[in-house]
Formats: structure tokens, sequence, C-alpha cells
């Protein structure tokens, strides 16, 4: 561990990082993709502390978000180039997606690690310990958590799955599924992303409105429902899914209007409602 | 003591002023040299010690704006006062330094005291008379520049007409008249449409030191970019562009962070300039934009632990990096207190430390080296043994002596050239 100075106590997570780092400068050993695998691992856990904290240093971000980026394009031209993933095959349980789905990978990490080793014992040998915690730190948690933080962060490009997922029979109808949900993710992303950056686009703008848009803050709130004349019915109260998704439809034949620009308008609201209930649907 | 974020010394190197983490600016200035006390060569005192900026609050975005002095500025000296700059994140402020060595005795309408007189009493008329009293340092703002940055400021530069000066934060530099104050220029920008595009941030700017159409601007991807005020309002477009291209030997995950550039400075005679990025400090001929003419190594060995300096965020350290007056030397610090210094003809080069233990006063300071690997000799430090905790970010040379001034964390600390 480098400097000097009296040995303060670390949390485990930060004693983790800090012998993992030091297990990349020191070993030459190490695999290539174990070695990204960690630093996008710091990466990411940088950009996620910084966004928890009231004004971020916009230098730093743009530097960590940039590493992942190269990193993120560099594994996807891997992966284009070999289909077959080259990760250690550790089956996904289910244990490795709950919990992963939101964003902190510091808060879950720790208990990732300890779910993975209990399922993922057998399946490698512990011959090299730096090895085995970075292999359990990498793969299919790290592929969910970085496409969950990447997509807060407003990095979405296409919609082919993540990395490192092993194509298992349970995993071939989930694709469609992530795919849609993707697509309404992008939407609602597009809407008003709470990305690193536009974090800094609304609180470091000066306070005497020179620079500020007044419509940026207020961008993420739906005002469609009152932009339109046509009489919609407010939304339903969350119901069971079955009924709720057939209620919209039951409401509308009571709006009698031939008009194309009536039916234009329930189209879209049907499609938003379709999209606020795979929501309540998706939680 | 806080920790000094700033050391500059002015155009003539009798005054050295730096600013520090609380907003306080000490100046520091030369004693003269007298014949009755030899040894003690113009050394510097404390001349003037004032509070420059608070800590403030943004009430609309719930923000606190810190009071640290990021840049000091000196402008040249018109008059007997002194003028300097001094900016935190948000507002740059212009002091006035000014000496007060007489006192007017004997006014007719007010006592010794300030009291009014008594009308009645006053029964002739007096000329008041100077008469000398202790001298007093007084620091005074004269403008203050704000609201013009939404991002931190980074870098101020006056301009060779004395009447300019610009402002750099991460995305946008402004020009200014130091007369006015309700408004600047905005002369560069660089901020995307969409700021979910941002991959670049403007890391400082300087002037030229003689041509005041000409400024500098250097960017977190290790590219500078020279600007000409007169080709356009709004300098988006540069002039000149340099970057050294990649050496795909040394790529690493931490390629880009390691090349962005912390501290771009000109040569006194114009012709070069210098930039510091996390491991080299480059010396570039403004003629040639395809690479440096000069590189030199500041600390090579860490360049196998960058891992482990990314994760203890060391490796945003921003280094700063000086000239000395005839442009045949640079300098510019690093860890466990150490410095470097660079001869350009002779490419020698040194590292010393700024400590206490290792410097005594009139001692002579003493070559540190750092051990890379195998046998450690005698004096030597190992890699693994520095202190990255003392970094060396703000060193400055006077401008025509071999004079430096070091700050070290929350000490300064200032060598002289050996007397013989």
């Amino acid at each position: 561990m480098l400097g000097r100075g009296l040995k303060r106590k670390l949390s485990d997570y930060e004693e983790n990082m800090a012998g993992l780092s030091s297990a990349f400068d020191s070993s030459r050993n190490l695999p290539y993709p174990l070695k990204r695998q960690l630093v996008l691992n710091m990466c990411l856990t940088k950009l996620q502390t910084y966004k928890m904290l009231v004004e971020p240093n916009l230098h730093r971000s743009v530097l960590i978000a940039n590493t992942v980026r190269q990193i993120q394009e560099e594994m996807r031209q891997e992966s284009n180039q070999q289909p077959v993933n080259v990760c250690p095959g550790i089956t996904p349980s289910s244990h490795s997606y709950t919990g992963m789905e939101s964003s902190g990978i510091s808060l879950q990490l720790p208990s990732g690690i300890s779910q993975q080793e209990s399922n993922c014992c057998d399946l490698r040998s512990v011959e090299d310990p730096i090895e085995n915690s970075l292999l359990i730190v990498s793969d299919d948690d790290m592929s969910s958590a970085i496409s969950s933080i990447l997509k807060d962060l407003d990095f979405v490009e296409d919609i082919s799955p993540p990395t490192c997922l092993v194509p298992t029979g349970d995993d071939q109808p989930k694709f469609p599924e992530n795919t849609s949900l993707k697509l309404e993710d992008d939407r609602q992303d597009l809407k008003g992303a709470e990305c690193v950056f536009g974090s800094f686009e609304i609180s470091n703008s000066t306070s005497y409105l020179k620079d500020l848009a007044i419509d940026d803050i207020f961008e993420d709130i739906d005002t469609s429902m009152y932009d339109s004349d046509f009489c919609c019915p407010p939304l339903m109260p969350p119901r069971p899914p079955s009924l709720a998704t057939e209620e919209p439809l039951k409401t509308f034949p009571s709006c009698n209007s031939s008009s194309a620009s009536n039916i234009q308008i329930c189209r879209t609201d049907l499609s938003e409602l379709d999209h606020i209930m795979e929501i309540l649907v998706g939680s | 003591a806080d920790i000094i974020s700033t050391v500059e010394f002015n155009y003539s190197g009798d005054l050295l002023a730096t600013g520090d983490k609380g907003g306080r600016v000490v100046i520091f200035q030369r004693e003269q040299e007298s014949k009755s006390r030899p040894h003690s060569r113009g050394e510097y005192n404390v001349y003037s010690t004032f509070q420059s900026h608070e800590p403030e609050f943004d009430y609309l975005k719930s923000l606190e704006i810190e009071e640290k002095i990021n840049k000091i500025r000196w402008l040249p000296q018109q008059n007997a006062a002194h003028f300097l700059l001094s900016t935190n994140d948000k507002t740059i402020k212009l002091w006035k330094i000014s000496e007060r060595d007489k006192r007017a005795e004997g006014y007719n309408l007010k006592d010794e005291d300030g009291r009014l007189r008594d009308p009645f009493r006053i029964t002739a008329l007096r000329v008041p008379i100077l008469k000398p009293m202790d001298l007093m340092v007084e620091a005074s703002p004269r403008r203050i520049f704000a609201n013009a940055h939404t991002y931190h400021i980074n870098s101020i530069s006056v301009n060779s007409d004395h009447e300019t000066y610009l402002s750099a934060d991460d995305l946008r530099i402004n020009l200014w008249h130091l007369e006015i104050t309700d408004r600047s220029f905005n002369i560069v920008d660089i901020k995307p449409a969409n700021m979910e595009e941002l991959t670049e941030v403007i890391t400082a700017a300087e002037f030229h030191p003689h041509h005041c159409n000409v400024f500098v601007y250097s960017s977190s991807k290790g590219t500078i970019r020279l600007c000409d005020m007169r080709s356009s309002a709004l300098c988006d477009r540069h002039s000149k562009f340099f970057e050294e291209p990649e050496d795909p030997s040394s790529r690493s995950f931490f390629s880009e962070i390691i090349s962005s550039i912390s501290d771009v400075k000109f040569s006194h005679s114009g012709r070069y300039m210098m930039t510091r990025d996390y491991l080299s400090v480059k010396v570039w001929d403004l003629n040639m934009e395809n690479r440096p003419v000069e590189t030199y190594q500041v600390h090579e060995y860490l360049r196998s632990k960058l891992c482990s300096l990314y994760e203890n965020d060391c490796i945003f350290d921003k280094f700063e990096c000086c000239w000395n007056g005839s442009d045949s030397a640079i300098m510019t610090g690093s860890y466990n207190n150490f410095f470097r210094m660079f001869d350009r003809n002779t490419r020698r080069d040194i590292t010393l430390e700024a400590s206490r233990e290792s410097s005594k006063p009139r001692a002579i300071l003493k070559p540190r080296k750092v051990c890379t690997g195998g046998k450690r000799k005698k004096d030597e430090i190992s890699v693994d043994s520095l202190d990255f905790n003392k970094k060396i970010l703000h060193t400055a040379w006077h401008p025509m002596e071999n004079i430096i001034a070091v700050a070290a964390t929350n000490n300064l600390y200032i060598f002289q050239d050996k007397i013989n």
C-alpha cells in the first residue's frame, strides 16, 4: 500500500479495492480482461460517488467517463468478434440480478461477492485468491450493473444485450423483454435524464439566469396532458395488470368523436399509458 | 496556517504573493540589501496579509462556493501602489496594495483624535503637516468581477496591453477590461449543446507575453489550442493546434487521464510554451504543432503505479510548472515534498526536497533520488515509501534571479542560489 503514516481503518470494500489496485500494479500475470474489469469497476464506483455529491468535479467526471466509454467500446468490439463469451462460465443465478438493477454498486458489491462466492466456488478453482476475488466482482453482476449505471449516465448505445452473459435456455426469452424495456427506458431517459453532466447543467448555471433557460428545469415534467384539448380520462389508480390494461381501452369509446386528430391523440395517449403500465408491471 | 493554493512573484520579484485555502492572501517583500547586514541578502518577510475571498452560499442552487484562492496574478506596477488579481471558483477581485508611512497632522476642523473641533474655537487657519508614521500596508478591493462563470475558474491571465485579462473555467473563457466589472466578453465556449456529449474540458489558459491578441488554452485530452482574437469575436476555431501523437507502446487504461494538461506557461521570450501533464513536462515551439521540442520526465517511476494512484485520486493532482527568468531552466513539483528542476541547455536535472528536516537556514539542499527498483542505495528513497499526501503543486521562480518559492502543503519555502 502506498504512502507512509498511521494506518487508518478502511472499510472492507475500500480495502478490497486498494488491495486489488495494488495487485493490478504489481502483478504481471493478471489477464487483460480482468485488469480491464477492475479498472471499469473503479471508474463506475467513482462516478457513482460523484453523482451523490452536490457539486461533482466536472474535470474528473469527464476523464472517468471517457475511460469508461473506451473500455466499453473495447469490450463491445471483442464481443462482436467473439460471440461465445470469453468470461469464465458462471451461470447467472437469480441472485445475481437482485439488487443489482438499481444503481449503487458500491453498496451492492459486498453482498454480491458473498452470494457469488457460494454459487461459484465449485466452478472455479481457488488457486489464485486475487484472481478469484476479481472474478467474483466481474462478469454478470458487473455487466448488469454497468448497463444500469450507463443508462443513468445516458450512454445508452444500441440494443445489444449486455456482454458476458452466458446464453442459457432461461435467457433466450428474456432478450426481447430486455430490449423493449430498454427502449422504454430510452424514451424516459430522453425526456429528462439525470445523467452526470445533466446535473451539471442545472446545478452549476449562474443563479442570475444568464445561462439558464427556464425550460430546462421543467423539461422532465410531462405537461402533455394539459396541452391537449381532447378530454382524456385521467390515469386510473394502479390495479391488477389484467384489469388495468383493459381500462383505458374501455374508457376511450366513451369519447365518441370521429375526427382524425382525436384518434391520433387517442393513440399517443394509449402508448403513453402502455408505457406507464409497463413500468408498473415491471416494478 | 492554511494549505497554500497559489504562489506568484510580481514583475520585479520584490513581492511574492501566496493565496490559501482559507481565502487569505499573504504578500512577502524582499528586504533591501544593506551593507550593515550582508548575510541577510534579500530575505522575504511578511509585507501584507488580507482576506481576499469569503465563503459564499448560493441560495438558489444550495451550493457552497469555496473561498480557496485558485490563482493570483500581479499587474505591472504603474505607480507607488501594487495591484493584483485574485480569484476563487467564481469571482475575481482586483486588489490595491498601498503603503502609508506619513500622516497628516494639524487639521483645521478636526482634533488629533478625529473629533470635530468646536467652530468657535477655530481662530486661525493652518496648513496640515505630513509627519512620518510606522509603515502601514493597506489592501483594498478596487474591482469585483463576478457572475460571469458557470463553472469553476481555473486560470486568470493579464494581457500584455495591461488593460484586459482573461479568466477561464472548465468550459468557457471570458475577456475582461480591468475597468469594467459589469460586462465580460466570452471568447471561447466549448460547451456542447447536449452535455452528454462532453468529452473535453479546459484546464488552463494564458495570454502571450508580447502579442496581446494571442492566447492559448489546454485541455483534458492533452491538447493545446492557440487562438488569435483578431480572427473572430468567438475564438472557437483555433489558429494552431498542438498535440503529440500517442505512443502506442505506452498505452494503458489511464493514458487519457495522465495526458490531461494541468498547467500551461509561455516562456518569457514568447517563443516557447511549457505544459505539465501527470508524468512529464513538455516544451513546445510555437511554430511546431505536431510534437514538443523537449520532454522531461518528472516521476516516470509512477507509471507502474497508475492504478493505485487512480484509486486514491492522486492521478488527478494538478501540478504547476514555471520557467526561470532566462528560460534556461524549468521547475515543477512532485510527491514526498520533492520538486524537480531541469536545465534545458545541459539537460541535467535535479530532485530536491522541501521539508524542515532536510533544510536548515542557509544550508545547502542535498539532491534526492528515488530508487526505482533493485537494490536501494543509501540516501535513496524507494517508490513505495513516498508520501503521496505531501505534494508540491505550486512553485514560482523569481523573474530575474535564482530565487524560488515552493509551497509544500501549508508551508512556504524560499530557496536562493548559494552565496559565495
